[in-house]
């Protein structure tokens, strides 16, 4: 494998999503966002909040936003360029097919770590001159997450491009996908939260039922991997997601631990997506 | 004696067949049940050690589609240096070969080498020496034809500088700046033959090269063709259009229906298939009592008249006696034509079943 050939591909990448302006849009939405949740989010108070209150807030934006845009960055990747006809004449060079894969996932991955970087960063920096107390460390841990989170979902997008044998149906998976880590599994979580714990406790708040076994099982889902990172980490997102009742993680949910179940995903859905491709006839 | 292993297009199960050269075999899949035929690689085209005139070696080459044959034990060599016509009609298998000569499809048996290094196994080292224009050529429409031709550069390890020759040489060089989507679809296959080119490479392999292209840009290709082959390259070429494969090949494949029915120059297919020159002659006074000596001549296949001409197939050695006879009936031949069989009658006979 030739970091040489990785990087040019990257490179072009990159440049196509420059060229449509994907990278200015995004950064521009993330940052705006953030400002308009840190200045008119809150209910209890007026005016800017500090960095944990503005990423509280921001939670559920996220859990919705990072997956789609990373999605429809990534659906296309790979059987855009077969339906065009520019892969045969990419994979005719003295290419691997694994470098087209690791090298469109970089180039993919710096638009998106760009637009995060850049976007949260400028809103972190003019939310940070307006407040008195700001925790760093927390809105680093969110930008990570954030990252990581968006890497995750792309890579998942560049699966079911090597999947699908058109760019169409590869977009409609992808939607699909966003629909079922957004919509189906929590809903089945919240089901299934209801059949161990009984409605009765649940209103009242009675957590102390629900199994170590549960959260395990909530962690297949990589956005609830990434709010138990958020809620573990930044203590106003804790509260906020928990609102009055109290949860206690099991010993498992650990910062480290939880980020490296995301760093997995990661791994596995480019290692499915270069099996799948390397699987596919041009 | 040869042993093979063939994998079923239907299940995939590996199923080992043995057999002699050009033997012909009946497989039924242990699995799923499934029955298809191989035919045993010839003695001629077997598998062999490297080989440094030999450029591409086809051998055995399989590929099935929804278990239906796309080729079938396709076998064939060209020598460094030759260019190498592929013809066949519409579906007959000539991209499926194309494509699985450059790895960018997975088959179901069979082993192709570009200079002794097989596809499959080291296709990375192999794609070094490959130039492709493919059938549907695409680039990045975002891009502008130079920064296109410079991305294919660095992947290909090749010098930026040559993009700029290379675009003047397919005439692109006033478009150098303007971004590929704008372009029209012989531009694109003028940009397409430079990315080919780019680097010098060893083996070429063209697709429908002439596709999209007007009068002028289908000389330019051929030029370019019988300037690669000047420089030592190897061109492989697959066209629909009989008259560009005669006018550039040294040799030619013929693929019907997944199977290589022929392989030789032309003259050499004529000869096996019996095509005899034809014979166009001009007389100052044609007469039944001329056309009766001709059609005596013994080896005349054929005689037509038409005004004060009259048009005779027979082979080399019989055309003297032609003339002859004619003279002797009292003619005077004030023109004479020789026409070699062509390759759309060779394509016709090798196709026709």
């Amino acid at each position: 494998m030739k970091a040489q050939v990785m990087f040019s591909i990257a490179k072009k990448e990159i440049l196509d999503n420059i060229r449509n302006k994907w990278i200015i849009i995004l950064s521009i939405i993330f940052a705006l966002l953030t400002i308009v949740v840190s200045y008119f989010g809150s209910l209890f108070s007026q005016g800017w909040q500090d960095l944990g209150l503005t990423i509280a807030g921001m939670l559920s934006l996220v859990e919705f936003l990072i997956p789609i845009i990373a999605l429809m960055l990534g659906y296309a990747a790979i059987i855009g360029e077969i339906e065009r006809g520019s892969m045969s004449s990419l994979l005719a060079l003295p290419t691997l097919r694994l470098e087209v894969v690791v090298g469109k996932f970089i180039g993919l991955a710096c638009v998106l770590t760009v637009t995060i970087c850049v976007g949260f960063g400028v809103a972190g920096v003019i939310i940070a001159a307006m407040v008195t107390e700001v925790n760093y460390v927390e809105y680093l841990v969110f930008i990570v997450a954030t990252l990581l989170l968006g890497l995750v979902f792309l890579s998942l997008a560049l699966f079911f491009s090597t999947v699908f044998k058109k760019r169409s149906t590869a977009m409609g998976g992808a939607v699909l996908l966003w629909f079922v880590f957004n919509m189906i599994l929590p809903i089945i979580m919240s089901g299934l939260l209801v059949s161990i714990v009984g409605l009765e406790n649940l209103v009242k708040g009675d957590m102390s039922m629900v199994p170590s076994w549960y959260y395990g099982v909530q962690l297949i889902n990589p956005i609830s991997v990434y709010a138990g990172i958020i809620s573990t980490v930044i203590e106003p997102a804790s509260m906020m997601s928990q609102g009055e009742i109290p949860v206690t993680y099991p010993d498992f949910y650990t910062p480290p631990f939880l980020f490296s179940l995301l760093v997995l995903w990661i791994v596995v859905c480019l290692a499915l997506a270069y099996w799948r491709f390397s699987r596919k006839d041009i | 004696m040869l042993t093979k292993q063939i994998k079923c297009p239907s299940c995939n199960t590996l199923t080992i067949v043995t057999g002699n050269p050009g033997e012909e075999t009946y497989i039924t899949c242990s699995q799923c049940g499934s029955q298809g035929r191989y035919i045993f690689p010839s003695e001629k085209t077997g598998h062999r050690s490297f080989d440094p005139h030999i450029a591409l070696e086809v051998n055995g080459l399989m590929k099935t589609y929804n278990k239906s044959y796309a080729v079938n034990n396709v076998s064939f060599t060209v020598p460094k240096g030759e260019v190498f016509g592929f013809l066949g009609p519409n579906g007959a298998g000539k991209t499926t070969t194309i494509k699985a000569i450059l790895d960018l499809i997975r088959i179901n048996a069979g082993e192709i080498k570009i200079r002794g290094i097989d596809v499959h196994k080291q296709g990375k080292e192999a794609k070094k020496y490959v130039g492709y224009l493919p059938e549907k050529v695409a680039f990045y429409n975002g891009l502008t034809a130079l920064q296109n031709l410079q991305f294919y550069a660095e992947m290909k390890h090749a010098s930026k500088e040559e993009c700029k020759t290379l675009l003047a040489d397919v005439g692109l060089q006033d478009s150098s700046q303007k971004k590929v989507g704008a372009f029209s679809k012989g531009m694109i296959q003028r940009l397409g033959i430079a990315r080919a080119v780019l680097g010098n490479p060893e083996v070429l392999i063209f697709d429908e090269p002439t596709e999209g292209l007007d009068a002028r840009g289908v000389v330019m290709v051929r030029e370019k063709i019988r300037d690669l082959q000047k420089n030592g390259a190897t061109v492989f070429v697959s066209s629909h259009i009989l008259s560009e494969i005669q006018a550039v090949c040294d040799r030619v494949g013929i693929i019907n229906k997944g199977v290589l029915v022929a392989e030789d120059t032309i003259a050499g297919l004529s000869r096996r298939l019996n095509l005899k020159p034809r014979i166009t002659m001009t007389l100052e006074n044609l007469s039944d009592k001329i056309v009766d000596a001709v059609k005596r001549v013994d080896g005349v296949d054929l005689v037509q008249t038409q005004n004060h001409q009259i048009e005779v197939v027979c082979d080399s050695q019989t055309k003297v006696k032609v003339i002859l006879a004619i003279a002797k009936a009292g003619g005077n031949v004030l023109n004479f034509q020789t026409m070699e069989p062509t390759l759309e009658e060779v394509f016709m006979r090798f196709t026709e079943a």
